[in-house]
């Protein structure tokens, strides 16, 4: 499902060189896997789940997804991958706190056209982390996609939310979604099915 | 993104910010009384103009004179000097058979008396043609002839005023009638003796005017129409004609002829006269402008100070645009990651924009409403003229000022990077 091949990224820094990011990675995914990603801060795990998600363009090699080369999408082809392919989970919940929790889990319908007039009022403030996050996986999974990227999910919860979530995750991962999840708590990471670790900008070990 | 969507995100920011909205809704507001005024204006000059021109004619031309108070060097008081004559007139109609009018009139204002009624009238003298002119209609007794014509004689017309068929709303017309109308209507004078100026006249005839729907008169006030007495010109010219001067009235038939009769008459009229007359050759159209030059003025003053007030609040729309963006980057980040298009957030920023407008628009069309109702209520008749497009072209404007001032905020928005504006805080 996705390919990655040599995949670097460097940032642009005022005056200096750049900050590479990524040096060169190579990897890939089979559709229905469940991939945890750990490294330690600044090792590129955040940038390559960027990049997975189409988020970011990286700065050299080659990305495929389901066979095409992500490279040569525009702007409006990367969004709509966002919208029907990738569905994000984020450390911080991301959710729009005007907007009722179903509102929240509806946004993504509605880019796609599909809104329905429902009304669930709870306010995601009022919801306790575990609660949000839950809000935040039924909003990546409002279109059905077929990645799943969580970075750092469980990263505000405490440990018991924390494993709820990731077992969530793992029932989402059985009924045949892909998931990359970004992570430093190396117990969760042993929850998945697949292990990558990175340093540095490159894969130290799979 | 569905519209009915942005119409609702849209119309949350404007509820949640309502010092800010209100603010903004103001200064639109504003500009869109501004606007609904100066287009009631605009409406009720263009629409006095055309109903003068339809009633007169679109073809009429008037030459006249430019007197002696008009004239600043000694060379232009020398050429004062020379007048537009009858012969003029007559060459005129020699040259240009194929006019419908050429109508030569006289104007003076003598004393009218009849018993002991004695009033100030202004007198014309006129020839056969000046009937041509299309707003009299009814005669009782004869109208001048050219019998009357050649032998100088001392025969009178007298006008009477027409009223209303029906008194249009929008018009507030006072129904008053001077003395000489009031002693006309009472007392028959057909074929009676009456002393005009100087010199005893026999009332040949009673022209009553048309109704004032129909009346050029109603809708724009044009000189010389006044006279309510016509004479012979040639009488006129002889009795009382000492100072006055000799203007006449031209028909070309239609508008697009004006401009070619203007200046073939000017020519030969110059020709009769070695190039030494003052002369003022207008079509009615450019006359009726002059008229309304005042009230263009006042129109154009109303029309800046609405597009100055609705700019003012286009820029308050752009700030708020602005403000709103900044305070909402993270949330642009979050729609653009799950699948946002820029289109979608451009669309969604112009919507809210084009909403603050058009409730700010809503507003001004209940402010200017009021303050429309209150002068029409106190009979400013431009007033009365406010047709129901009016309302609707100002609370476009007001959606459109909202829509131009928050493009470029709403292009700003829409070029934000998705990882840089989910990172924000």
């Amino acid at each position: 499902m996705i390919k990655c091949v040599n995949l670097r990224k460097t940032y642009p820094l005022k005056k200096l060189q750049g900050y590479p990011a990524l040096k060169g990675l190579d990897l890939s995914i089979e559709a229905g896997e469940f991939v945890a990603v750990t490294g330690p801060s600044g090792c590129g795990k955040s940038t390559l789940l960027n990049i997975l998600g189409f988020l970011d363009d990286p700065s050299g090699g080659n990305y495929f997804f389901k066979g095409r080369d992500a490279g040569s999408f525009s702007d409006p082809e990367r969004s709509s991958m966002r919208l029907s392919e990738v569905g994000f989970i984020f450390q911080s919940f991301n959710l729009l706190p005007r907007f009722s929790a179903l509102d929240n889990v509806r946004l993504p319908m509605l880019y796609k056209g599909v809104g329905s007039g429902g009304k669930a009022e709870q306010n995601p403030l009022e919801l306790s982390g575990g609660e949000r996050q839950r809000v935040g996986i039924a909003r990546a999974l409002a279109n059905s996609p077929a990645l799943l990227l969580a970075d750092e999910p469980t990263g505000n919860l405490d440990s018991r939310n924390g494993l709820e979530i990731i077992s969530l995750l793992k029932e989402l991962n059985a009924g045949g979604l892909t998931v990359v999840m970004v992570t430093h708590d190396q117990g969760l990471a042993k929850m998945a099915s697949r292990i990558i670790k990175m340093k540095d900008g490159v894969i130290e070990s799979r | 993104m569905r519209i009915s969507e942005s119409l609702r995100t849209g119309a949350f920011e404007i509820f949640h910010h309502k010092v800010r909205s209100f603010l903004t809704f103001f200064s639109i507001a504003i500009g869109v009384v501004s606007i609904m005024y100066s287009l009631t204006m605009i409406y009720s000059m263009n629409f006095r103009t055309k109903k003068a021109l339809d009633i007169l004619g679109h073809g009429r031309i008037k030459i006249g004179q430019r007197g002696y108070s008009q004239t600043s060097t000694s060379m232009e008081k020398k050429e004062v000097n020379d007048r537009i004559t009858l012969e003029d007139a007559q060459a005129l109609r020699a040259n240009f058979p194929e006019l419908p009018l050429v109508s030569p009139i006289m104007v003076n204002g003598v004393t009218f008396s009849h018993g002991y009624f004695r009033h100030w009238v202004s007198v014309a003298g006129i020839t056969t043609e000046w009937k041509k002119r299309g707003w009299i209609y009814k005669v009782k007794g004869r109208f001048i002839n050219q019998y009357d014509l050649d032998n100088y004689d001392r025969v009178c017309l007298l006008i009477q005023d027409g009223g209303w068929f029906k008194k249009p709303q929008w018009m507030k017309y006072y129904d008053w009638m001077d003395g000489f109308q009031k002693y006309i209507k009472h007392h028959d004078l057909l074929n009676k003796t009456v002393q005009v100026g100087d010199n005893l006249y026999t009332v040949v005839g009673i022209l009553e005017s048309p109704p004032l729907e129909k009346n050029p008169k109603t809708f724009l006030d044009l000189e010389g129409w006044e006279s309510k007495v016509l004479i012979p010109i040639t009488t006129f010219h002889r009795l009382m004609g000492g100072g006055a001067n000799v203007e006449i009235n031209i028909d070309t038939g239609k508008a697009s002829t004006v401009e070619f009769y203007k200046s073939g008459l000017n020519k030969a009229l110059q020709s009769r006269h070695s190039g030494q007359l003052r002369l003022e050759v207008k079509g009615f159209g450019d006359i009726i402008k002059t008229k309304m030059a005042d009230k263009r003025r006042d129109m154009y003053t109303v029309l800046i100070i609405g597009a100055i007030a609705i700019l003012a609040g286009g820029i308050g729309i752009m700030n708020v645009t602005l403000a709103t963006i900044y305070s909402r980057i993270k949330e642009i980040g979050i729609r653009r990651a799950i699948g946002a298009t820029r289109g979608d957030i451009m669309a969604q920023f112009l919507i809210e924009a084009m909403l603050l407008g058009f409730f700010g628009g809503l507003a001004g069309i209940l402010m200017s409403m009021t303050g429309i109702q209150y002068l029409a209520s106190k009979g400013d008749t431009d007033m009365m003229m406010v047709q129901w497009w009016m309302p609707l072209v100002a609370v476009l404007a007001a959606v459109f000022t909202g829509f131009l001032a928050a493009l470029y905020p709403a292009y700003q928005a829409s070029r934000l990077d998705p990882i840089e504006a989910l990172r924000y805080e």
